[in-house]
């Protein structure tokens, strides 16, 4: 039996390992082969940016070696997927070779693409790459004063991420001692300050609160970095001196190129994991198209019920488990509180008062990936 | 049983003054242990946690070293540890004050006709028969 992991993020790494575990015995009598195939050789923690953007962590924290965080039983290589062949199972990497496979799992997560907003990559500054992030930081130290707006174009992964940009900025400026020369902007592109309606009812009067203002119902069009202005498909512009944008994002370029789904995600089922049409291809992670959250949380709840119903299917051939939609996100609501965003298909999230304690847990969280990642969590 | 809601009230409280008091210096232990905290503090317990947690994964479902820990639970194995240790202490200390060997084979003969060099050349040479067995037979059930 040979199965193929495409993509070395948190879903695919996190997938390896468990199944290297719970397919020990498979694996050294020979039963078993498992490949992983990944873009790069080094693993980063990519909530961490977040907090490189705000001065709180340094990029050399987000990464380890991919190859030290995986079960030794798993044949990792880097060499990226270009074409897939799912007619005859089997496909082929940047270096030319082909691999065939009887499970094939595609966790390729998503990608940013601010290109698709006529001068957002000029105008803005994200936090979504190393780079990125610590321009974004250098940027918010030399500012003295003047409007910031932090505008969200969809789909993004994290979705908590703009709430808890918005809150980091008002404590960022606070400590800095310029908090009242600073004007908060947000905006959002639909009728509420967050999408999801229990985290929109939470965040708004602590938005009140904190003195952000907010617009939305605010799709970004266009931003004109010369003149700085923001402009809506609503008809809205708005001024500013400090872009802060959370870019839209797609699925991985090469699932794009091969046609797996529109935008780059790929058809899946919601409770099976699989791709549609597909029995034994599963989707995991940023790069599914079902209707949670594009967060490694995700990613990790997904390569459980996948674990679980592959080594099923292998020893006793049928499945066991089923996606139940569970996500769980923790959500800094400043320098030193956070509450968190837990949910499924079925119940919607009840967010707990902020505090210092859930912001230690994430804290702590940060440093816990390593573990989770391996497989251990 | 079922109990109304006027019943309930009546219920006298099982929390006495003594035990709120210990609640309240529970209450106090938390909130100097909380101001004491930090960021950095909650980040360096936590990796270290996190590594701790790995590292004992990787000890745990180590085979050699679980088998050598089971070597190491027989007390005359811990004997021969400890006896190894001793032995290369005299060793180190016999060393730092003999001279130096002035070589030629008269040293070599003198060196030979020692009762404890006939003893250790024997030692080393039935070490060397039963390790060759030992690794034979791991060599036999797979082992690399």
């Amino acid at each position: 039996m040979r199965i193929l992991i495409v993509g070395g993020g948190t879903g695919g790494t996190i997938l390896g390992n468990q199944l290297a575990r719970r397919l020990a015995r498979e694996i050294r009598a020979g039963e078993v082969r498992l490949t992983l195939l990944s873009a790069s050789d080094r693993h980063m923690y990519q909530p961490g940016l977040l907090y490189v953007a705000f001065g709180q962590m340094t990029p050399d924290e987000l990464y380890r070696d991919e190859a030290s965080l995986l079960e030794p039983t798993i044949d990792f290589q880097v060499d990226p997927v270009t074409e897939f062949h799912l007619d005859r199972n089997q496909v082929t990497t940047q270096s030319g070779k082909t691999h065939d496979y009887d499970i094939l799992v595609i966790a390729t997560g998503s990608r940013i693409v601010p290109q698709e907003v006529a001068g957002l990559s000029e105008g803005a500054e994200m936090f979504y790459t190393e780079e990125d992030a610590i321009r974004m930081h250098r940027r918010l130290l030399e500012f003295r004063g003047g409007t910031v707006a932090m505008v969200v174009s969809i789909p993004h992964k994290c979705p908590v991420a703009p709430v808890e940009a918005a809150f980091l900025l008002h404590d960022f400026f606070k400590a800095r001692g310029i908090r009242d020369k600073v004007k908060l902007r947000y905006h959002y592109p639909v009728n509420q300050v967050h999408a999801t309606p229990n985290v929109a009812r939470w965040a708004k009067p602590e938005f009140d609160k904190a003195g952000i203002e907010y617009e939305t119902l605010f799709n970004l069009k266009e931003v004109d970095p010369a003149n700085k202005i923001i402009y809506s498909e609503e008809g809205t512009d708005v001024k500013y001196d400090l872009l802060i944008a959370i870019p839209p994002h797609s699925g991985a370029e090469t699932v794009d190129e091969n046609n797996l789904g529109q935008g780059g995600w790929i058809p899946t089922d919601r409770f099976k994991l699989t791709m549609n049409g597909h029995d034994n291809v599963y989707v995991i992670g940023d790069a599914t198209d079902i209707p949670v959250s594009k967060t490694g949380s995700a990613a990790h709840f997904e390569a459980e019920v996948v674990v679980e119903n592959i080594a099923s299917m292998i020893k006793t051939g049928t499945p066991v488990r089923e996606y139940d939609g569970r996500v769980y996100c923790f959500i800094e609501a400043g320098y030193d509180r956070a509450t968190y965003n837990a949910f499924d298909y079925v119940n919607l999230p009840e967010l707990k008062p902020p505090s210092k304690a859930i912001h230690w847990f994430k804290v702590a969280y940060n440093q816990m990936y390593w573990t989770t990642v391996r497989g251990l969590l | 049983m079922s109990v109304t809601a006027n019943e309930t009230a009546q219920i006298p409280p099982t929390l006495n003054e003594a035990a709120v008091r210990d609640l309240v210096e529970m209450i106090h232990l938390l909130a100097s242990a909380k101001d004491a905290m930090s960021d950095a503090m909650v980040i360096r317990l936590a990796r270290t946690v996190s590594e701790g947690v790995a590292l004992l994964d990787r000890l745990t479902r180590n085979e050699g070293l679980m088998r050598l820990l089971q070597a190491l639970d027989r007390q005359e194995n811990q004997y021969h540890l400890i006896s190894l240790s001793e032995a290369l202490n005299q060793v180190s200390r016999e060393l730092a004050t003999v001279p130096p060997a002035k070589g030629g084979i008269a040293g070599i003969l003198r060196l030979a006709c020692e009762p404890g060099t006939q003893e250790g050349i024997r030692s080393l040479s039935l070490l060397g028969k039963y390790w060759g067995e030992s690794l034979r037979e791991l060599h036999r059930r797979g082992g690399t």
